[in-house]
C-alpha cells in the first residue's frame, strides 16, 4: 500500500514538472485592429495541428512598402511544443521570391500559450505569402 | 537446444542493431528537423536565425529608407568575435547584405580590390573628385555565455548589430538576437 502511494505521488510530481502552462492578461478593449486574412489551410499532420493550432492570420504593410504577415498560434496541450516555421513569399505573378526571410526557423511554445510568429517580405514586389509549420517533437 | 537457438539469433540481432545505427551520408536542408545542435559552437542554423531576425527588424524599422539618394549605400564594418571559437563573420554578414540588396533598399560598398581599382580609374578619367561616402555602416559583436549546473550546460550566443550613420555620428538602428542551447551533450535534432 505504501509502495503504491509513493509511486503515485512520484508519478504526479513528474507530471506536474512536465506540464507548465501560461496565464496571460491583456487589454479587453483592443485598440490595435488586426487586418485579418481569409486563409486556406492544408493540414497533413493532424496530430500536430491538434496540439498547436493556427488561430488567425493577419497582414499589414511597413512604412517602406513591404508586406508583413503575422500568424497567431495556440498550444492546446499542457506541455512545451517545439516546431519549425517558414514564410514563403510570392510576387504579383505568383512566382516565389527566395531569400533568407524564407528560412526555416526553430521556435517553441509553452503549454496553453498563445504566440505570434511573423514574417516580412524580402522586397516590395512580394504581394502574397504562405506559412509552413513543421513539428519538431 | 536452447543454447543453439540463442547462438543463432544473437548475431542476427547484433547485425540488425549495428546496421540500424549507421547512417549513410545524405543531403540535408539547413535548419531541418535533423540539424545538429552543438553546445560548444555556433551552428549554421544559428547564423541563419540571427541574420533573418536582423534583416526583418532592420527592414521593418525603415531605417535604411531615410536617405537623400536611395538606395542607401551600406558598408559592412567590423563584427567582433567575443566567443571562444574561430568564427568567420561572413557567415552572418553576407546573409544580411544579400537580403538588403534583394530588398532594393540598400547597396553595399565594393570590397573587391579589382572592382575598386576600376572605380578609381573611372573616377580619374572622368575627373570625378568625390566618391560617395557610405550612408550607413553595419557593425556588431557575437558574444558567447556559458552556464553550468552539474552536467547540464547552457550556451547562449548573442548576436548584436548596429546600423551607424557616419555623417551624423549616430546609431540609427540596433538589434540583438539571443540563441540559447541547453543539454548535457551535442545532439541531432531540435
Amino acid at each position: 500500500m505504501k509502495k503504491i502511494f509513493c509511486l503515485g505521488f512520484a508519478a504526479s510530481l513528474l507530471l506536474a514538472v512536465g506540464c507548465t502552462t501560461v496565464n496571460s492578461v491583456e487589454n479587453a478593449q483592443k485598440i490595435g485592429q488586426r487586418q485579418r486574412v481569409e486563409d486556406k489551410r492544408v493540414i497533413t499532420d493532424v496530430n500536430f495541428s491538434r496540439k498547436v493550432a493556427i488561430v488567425a492570420v493577419n497582414s499589414a504593410n511597413t512604412s517602406g512598402g513591404l508586406l508583413k504577415a503575422q500568424v497567431e498560434l495556440e498550444n492546446r496541450t499542457g506541455s512545451l511544443r517545439r516546431f519549425l516555421y517558414s514564410f514563403e513569399w510570392f510576387d504579383a505573378d505568383g512566382m516565389q521570391v527566395n531569400s533568407i526571410l524564407s528560412a526555416l526557423l526553430p521556435e517553441q511554445i509553452e503549454g496553453g500559450e498563445s504566440k505570434f510568429v511573423s514574417g516580412l517580405a524580402p522586397n516590395s514586389a512580394c504581394k502574397d505569402f504562405r506559412m509552413k509549420l513543421i513539428s519538431a517533437d | 537446444m536452447k543454447n543453439k537457438i540463442l547462438l543463432s539469433i544473437i548475431p542476427a540481432v547484433a547485425a540488425l542493431i549495428f546496421t540500424g545505427c549507421a547512417t549513410d551520408a545524405h543531403y540535408v536542408q539547413t535548419g531541418d528537423k535533423e540539424q545538429i545542435v552543438s553546445l560548444g559552437q555556433i551552428n549554421i542554423q544559428d547564423y541563419t536565425s540571427a541574420a533573418s531576425a536582423a534583416v526583418k527588424a532592420l527592414l521593418d524599422s525603415g531605417a535604411v529608407d531615410k536617405v537623400a539618394n536611395p538606395p542607401a549605400l551600406l558598408e559592412i564594418s567590423r563584427i567582433v568575435n567575443n566567443t571562444g571559437q574561430q568564427v568567420d563573420t561572413d557567415l552572418l554578414t553576407k546573409k544580411i547584405s544579400i537580403a538588403l540588396l534583394q530588398s532594393g533598399k540598400a547597396v553595399t560598398k565594393i570590397v573587391d580590390a579589382k572592382a575598386s581599382g576600376y572605380q578609381q580609374e573611372n573616377d580619374f578619367l572622368n575627373d570625378r573628385k568625390s566618391t560617395r561616402l557610405p550612408d550607413f555602416t553595419l557593425s556588431g559583436k557575437i558574444i558567447e555565455t556559458v552556464e553550468r549546473a552539474g552536467r547540464t550546460r547552457r550556451t547562449t550566443y548573442t548576436f548584436q548589430l548596429s546600423l551607424n550613420d557616419p555623417k551624423a555620428g549616430v546609431q540609427v538602428w540596433e538589434g540583438e538576437k539571443e540563441i540559447g542551447k541547453q543539454g548535457t551533450k551535442d545532439a541531432v535534432g531540435f
